[in-house]
């Protein structure tokens, strides 16, 4: 599966969004700011692992406890992220991969 | 005490580990458990980074529980690789605190 | 033999095509001009079929479609420097400036747009 396919039409993703609008307000706005993040960051896994649907998880059982979403993830939205993403290969990697022909990371 | 954060990055995982391996335990639980230890700045967002880190490396068990409000809870249990995780953990703990120790007492 | 020859001449066509069809899609033409100069950024950092860039193409393509569905602006998505853009997709000079640069933009956005929520 793509970003494509998660993106155009698929039931699974049309009922993702359905959950994230159902979220707080403060909450929505968080999520989408991250997902735009994670996108451009690309970890490889974004298309069809557990991330997105994990954060939803987690962000829908915070606001259950009344919680403001800054306090249940820190006000640097990005280090949370990128905890999030700390030990996953992104298309960079990969990509830079390809052409040095040994492993090697986007961050060097 | 403030400020630990840093000094905590390396650590929590283990914490964490150790928690869970004392008994099934969810995310909130696990983040209230190291603020009454004494990491007050110990938040949900960064307790869920980890659980997805060990759940990613198949080192927990997960389940899915209905809570008495809101949408269901993900409850941990370490697996066997996750016990090994944590052996690993406390003997790595044990050389590094026994080394600082040293130099602290001048004997290093 | 260049990018375009390549991809339009291997199996990669119909993986092409459906990127074009995609980008015709998009619902204004500052979305389709940025993709465009995305693909030309790109372009120099494909090797022979092009294949490693796909992924990187598919999630910049996907960034403008998301994007675009919910109504933000081309250049609040992809700032001034596509070129600076496109070098840190493919994780490529100055990457890591770039994604310092995307945090800190993640964080601004979050805190405006939750003070404009009037907390």
């Amino acid at each position: 599966m793509s970003i494509h396919d998660i993106i155009e039409g698929k039931k699974q993703w049309r009922a993702h969004k359905a959950r994230v609008k159902a979220l707080p307000p403060d909450y929505q706005i968080v999520y989408k700011e991250m997902q735009r993040y994670l996108f451009k960051v690309g970890p490889i896994d974004l298309p069809d692992g557990p991330l997105l649907p994990g954060i939803v998880d987690f962000f829908e059982e915070g606001a259950a406890t009344g919680k403001g979403v800054l306090e249940l993830i820190g006000s640097d939205v990005a280090a949370f992220c990128d905890g999030l993403i700390k030990d996953s290969p992104t298309y960079a990697d990969v990509y830079q991969e390809s052409i040095s022909g040994e492993p090697g990371t986007a961050e060097n | 005490m403030d400020d630990l954060t840093e000094m905590l990055k390396g650590t929590l995982e283990g914490c964490v580990l150790e928690i869970i391996g004392s008994e099934e335990t969810y995310g909130y639980a696990i983040t209230r458990r190291l603020n009454d230890l004494g990491f007050a700045d110990v938040i949900e967002g960064t307790v869920y980074t980890i659980l997805l880190r060990l759940e990613r490396n198949g080192l927990v068990q997960v389940t899915k529980r209905p809570s008495g409000v809101g949408p269901p809870r993900k409850f941990y249990e370490l697996n066997e690789a996750g016990r090994e995780e944590l052996a690993k953990f406390w003997a790595k703990w044990q050389y590094v605190s026994s080394r600082i120790d040293r130099l602290k007492e001048g004997r290093g | 033999m260049n990018f375009w020859q390549t991809i339009t001449g291997s199996d990669l066509t119909r993986e092409w095509k459906a990127f074009e069809a995609r980008a015709e899609a998009l619902p204004d033409d500052d979305y389709r001009t940025a993709w465009g100069q995305i693909v030309t950024h790109l372009f120099p950092y494909g090797d022979f079929t092009g294949r490693n860039l796909m992924p990187i193409l598919d999630a910049a393509l996907g960034l403008l479609e998301e994007a675009a569905a919910d109504g933000q602006s081309v250049h609040e998505v992809l700032g001034d420097d596509i070129r600076g853009f496109c070098s840190a997709l493919a994780g490529g000079e100055g990457a890591r400036t770039y994604r310092d640069r995307w945090r800190e933009q993640l964080n601004r956005n979050v805190a405006r747009k939750l003070s404009r929520l009037g907390g």
